[in-house]
C-alpha cells in the first residue's frame, strides 16, 4: 500500500515582515516606496525533512520546543506551505491542533458542533447522524444548549475534541492535545485513539508525554533544530532523545525557533520544574539516579540496579530527621513511598554534610515515565527541604506490558503446548534478557518440549 | 470562486452564526443594526429641512435613506472586513479553515442587515405616498438585482482589504478615513445633478460608488430605469473588484497563516 504521508526534502522558512517586526505598515511601505512584499529575514523552522507514514501506522514526533514539531504537524495539514520541498497527503485529514479553536463564544453547544462539523468536512446531514454519539462522547449533558461562554475550559476541550475525532479521518493529526483536561477524559481519549488505530486511522503524534509515544506509536522521529535527528523504533527513538537531553544540552533551549505557545510554554514547566519547600536547616543539594559504576540516568531499562543519591547539607544540626523518597508515575499514581522513619531508623545526630543513597538492586517498573520525589523532615512532617519531582526518569522497554509494577516472573507450560522458536529480539524480549537466557541456557532447540522456563 | 461554492455551506454557516451572535443577549436584536443609519437619518433630515429650509428635494428621508443603506452595506462590510481575518486567527493558524471565506461572510452579514433595514424604507415611503408627497414606481423591483450587483462588488474589496490588512496594520486606519470622506464625494445627502460644476460632477463620478447610489435613488426614489451608462459601471465595477480580489487574495493566501 503506499504510503499516506510522504515528507520529500520539505524545507519551511519562516520570514520575518518589516524591521524585526512581525507586520510591516502601508505607510512605511509607501514612504520607502517599495510595495514589493520582501521579508527582511527569514528563520528555518524544518531543515530538509523527509519520511513516511505509512497506512494505520501510529507516527510520533518528540523533540524540544522549537524543534519544528509543529510546523511539520501544521505543513502536513495545509495550514502552511512548504517553502521548498514536497508534501504528499492521501486521505481526509483532522487536526487537533487546538481543541474548540473554531468556537463562537456567544452561540450555543449544539450550534457549535454543526459549524465546527462543517468547517471540519462534514455535511449537515453527516453531523445530524454524529451528533448524538458527539454529545455523548463530550458529556456536555444539560449545557448543550448553553452559549459556549459558560463553558469550563474542560467541557470546551472535551466539546473540540469529541467533535474531531467524530468526524472519521482518514488521518489524525494530534499536536499535544491529549495532555489537557481531567485524568478520566484523558483516558477516554487515549482509548478512543487507540480504536481509532485499531480501525486503521493513520496517527500522527507530536508530543511531550514520552510514554504516550511509547506505548501508542509503532514508529517515532526524534526531531533537533528542524531536522531529523532519528527515526524508528519508538522506545528507541525515545530514549535517544532523553539521553541527548540529559547530556549537556539545557532542556529550555536558550533560542527557539518560534515562540512556544502558553500551552507549550506550560508543558515545558510541567516537564522541568520542579516545587519545592521547607525550612532550609538541611538542604537536599544534589537528587540524582545513577547507576552501578556512579553515573547519573535518565533513561534506564526494566530491572536495572540503581540508586537514588542525595547530597545532604546540613546548614544547623539536627537530631530529629527523617529521609525520605517517593516514587511517581507520570500521571501521578504513587508507585511507592517511604523513609527512613517508617522502616524504623531511628535518628540521632545530624550534624554534617552527608551522601545518602537508597540503593535499589533491581527497578521492577514497567515501561513509562517517573518522577522522584525526595525530602527530609522531622519525625512529626515539618520540611526542612522537600522536593517534589527532584528527578525524574524514564524507564524503557521492549515489552509492552502494562502497569506499574513488573514483578520477577517466569512463564511455566505443563502439558500439550508449544512455542514456535523464533528469535528473542523478534519476541520483543528485552535484550539483556535475551542475552541472558542465551547466556544460560541451551541454544534454543526447533521445538519446545515438555517445560519450558524463561525468566523476565 | 469554486472553491467560494465549495465552501457555501461552511460560508452560510458561518453567516448565520454571526448574525445569531450579534443579536443573542441584546433586547432590540436587529433593530440595533438599524440604530445608525435611523440616527443619521434624524439629523441629516433635521439639518437638511429646518436648518436650510430651501431644501429642494421632496421627501427627504426617503431620497436619503435610498442612498445612505448602499452606502451603510459598502462601508461597513468593508471597515469590518479589515479585521475579519486577524480576529479569526485561531482559525487560520490552527485549523484548516478557507481564509477566504471570512470576508465573504462579514458581507453576507451586513446584506442581511441591509435587507432588514429595508422595511424601514418602505414604510417611510408609504408614509409620503399617503401625504402626496412622493409615488411609489414599480422599478422598485429592481432593487435585489441592484444589490447582487453590489454584493459582488462589495465582496470583491472586502477580500483585498481583508487580506492586505494582515499584512498593513494601519489599513484599518487609512480605511477608517477614507470611508468618512467617502461618504461625502458620494452623492447621498445631495442630489448630483444639483452640483452646479461640471468638473466636480466628473469627478464624483469617478468614485465607484456613486453609480450605484444613484442607481438606488432612481429605482427607488425617481421611480425610473437606471442610466445605461450607469448599469454598465456598475457591472464592471463589480467584475473588476472580484477578479482583483481573488487575484490578490491567491498571491497573499500562503502567508496568512504566518503573518497574522
Amino acid at each position: 500500500m503506499p504510503p499516506t504521508i510522504t515528507l520529500q526534502n520539505v524545507y519551511k522558512n519562516y520570514r520575518l515582515w518589516g524591521r524585526g517586526s512581525q507586520f510591516a505598515t502601508l505607510k512605511s511601505a509607501l514612504l520607502k516606496r517599495d510595495l514589493r512584499l520582501s521579508p527582511e529575514s527569514s528563520i528555518v523552522a524544518v531543515k530538509n525533512v523527509s519520511f513516511t507514514v505509512e497506512r494505520g501506522e501510529a507516527f510520533g514526533i518528540v523533540g524540544r520546543n522549537g524543534s519544528g514539531k509543529s510546523t511539520l504537524l501544521k505543513l502536513i495539514s495545509g495550514i502552511l506551505k512548504p517553502t521548498s520541498g514536497r508534501i504528499i497527503v492521501g486521505g481526509r485529514v483532522a487536526a487537533l491542533i487546538e481543541l474548540g479553536a473554531g468556537f463562537h463564544p456567544e452561540i450555543t453547544g449544539r450550534e457549535n458542533i454543526y459549524i465546527n462539523g462543517i468547517m471540519l468536512g462534514l455535511s449537515r446531514r453527516e453531523i445530524d447522524q454524529r451528533f448524538d454519539r458527539i454529545v455523548e462522547f463530550a458529556g456536555i449533558g444539560e449545557f448543550l444548549d448553553q452559549p459556549v461562554k459558560t463553558y469550563s475550559s474542560g467541557m470546551y476541550v472535551r466539546l473540540g475534541f469529541a467533535i474531531a475525532v467524530h468526524v472519521d479521518p482518514e488521518i489524525l493529526l494530534i499536536d499535544e492535545v491529549l495532555s489537557v483536561g481531567d485524568e478520566e477524559f484523558s483516558q477516554k481519549c487515549i482509548a478512543k485513539i487507540q480504536e481509532m488505530k485499531y480501525r486503521g486511522v493513520t496517527l500522527l503524534f507530536v508530543t511531550h508525554q514520552l510514554d504516550q509515544v511509547r506505548n501508542l506509536c509503532d514508529r517515532a522521529m526524534w526531531i533537533d533544530h528542524g531536522e531529523v535527528a532519528s527515526v524508528g523504533d519508538p522506545v528507541r527513538v525515545v530514549d535517544a532523545y532523553l539521553q541527548q537531553v540529559s547530556s549537556g544540552a539545557p532542556v529550555i533551549p536558550v533560542l527557539a525557533t518560534e515562540t512556544p505557545s502558553p500551552e507549550e510554554e506550560e508543558e515545558k514547566n510541567e516537564l522541568v520544574e520542579e516545587e519545592r519547600w521547607g525550612s532550609g536547616e538541611v538542604v537536599l543539594s544534589r537528587v540524582a539516579l545513577v547507576d552501578d559504576s556512579g553515573s547519573e540516568l535518565v533513561a534506564l531499562s526494566a530491572g536495572s540496579s540503581v540508586a537514588i543519591e542525595m547530597d545532604v547539607e546540613v546548614r544547623a544540626p539536627q537530631d530529629d530527621f527523617v529521609f525520605g523518597i517517593g516514587i511517581f508515575h507520570a500521571d501521578g499514581t504513587c508507585v511507592y513511598g517511604t523513609n527512613t522513619d517508617l522502616e524504623g531508623w531511628l535518628p540521632q545526630r545530624l550534624d554534617g554534610d552527608v551522601l545518602v543513597r537508597f540503593v535499589v538492586p533491581s527497578l521492577e517498573l514497567v515501561a513509562g515515565s517517573y518522577r522522584v520525589d525526595a525530602a527530609v523532615h522531622t519525625r512529626s512532617g515539618r520540611a526542612f527541604d522537600y522536593r517534589r519531582g527532584a528527578l525524574r526518569f524514564v524507564v524503557g522497554s521492549r515489552v509492552h506490558d502494562t502497569g506499574v509494577y513488573r514483578p520477577r516472573h517466569k512463564w511455566e507450560f505443563d502439558g500439550a503446548v508449544r512455542f514456535k522458536s523464533v528469535d528473542m529480539l523478534e519476541r520483543n524480549v528485552p535484550a539483556p534478557i535475551a542475552e541472558y537466557i542465551r547466556d544460560t541456557e541451551e541454544p534454543p532447540k526447533p521445538e519446545y518440549r515438555k517445560r519450558k522456563k524463561r525468566e523476565e | 470562486m469554486t472553491d467560494l461554492y465549495r465552501h457555501r455551506q461552511l460560508i452560510l454557516a458561518l453567516t448565520a452564526r454571526d448574525l445569531k451572535a450579534r443579536y443573542r443577549g441584546s433586547i432590540l436584536g436587529f433593530f440595533w443594526s438599524l440604530a445608525n443609519p435611523l440616527l443619521l437619518l434624524g439629523v441629516y433630515t433635521l439639518v437638511f429641512t429646518r436648518f436650510f429650509p430651501n431644501n429642494p428635494i421632496t421627501a427627504y428621508p426617503v431620497f436619503l435613506l435610498t442612498g445612505l443603506l448602499p452606502w451603510t452595506f459598502f462601508a461597513a462590510a468593508i471597515l469590518e472586513s479589515t479585521v475579519s481575518i486577524s480576529s479569526n486567527g485561531g482559525l487560520i493558524k490552527k485549523v484548516m479553515f478557507p481564509a477566504e471565506a471570512l470576508p465573504i461572510v462579514v458581507v453576507l452579514s451586513h446584506l442581511v442587515h441591509f435587507a432588514l433595514a429595508i422595511p424601514v424604507l418602505l414604510v417611510a415611503m408609504t408614509a409620503f405616498a399617503f401625504a402626496h408627497q412622493f409615488r411609489m414606481a414599480p422599478t422598485i423591483a429592481l432593487v435585489p438585482v441592484l444589490m447582487i450587483v453590489q454584493t459582488f462588488f462589495v465582496a470583491g474589496i472586502a477580500m483585498v482589504v481583508a487580506s492586505a490588512s494582515v499584512l498593513f496594520r494601519d489599513l484599518r486606519d487609512i480605511i477608517t478615513n477614507l470611508m468618512q470622506l467617502g461618504f461625502f464625494v458620494t452623492p447621498i445627502i445631495y442630489l448630483i445633478d444639483r452640483v452646479d460644476s461640471r468638473m466636480l460632477r466628473a469627478l464624483l463620478r469617478l468614485n465607484p460608488m456613486t453609480p450605484f447610489v444613484v442607481a438606488y435613488q432612481d429605482v427607488l426614489y425617481f421611480g425610473r430605469l437606471p442610466r445605461l451608462s450607469d448599469a454598465f459601471l456598475m457591472l464592471a465595477y463589480a467584475l473588476a473588484s472580484i477578479a482583483l480580489g481573488m487575484t490578490v487574495f491567491e498571491r497573499l493566501r500562503d502567508t496568512l497563516a504566518e503573518a497574522i
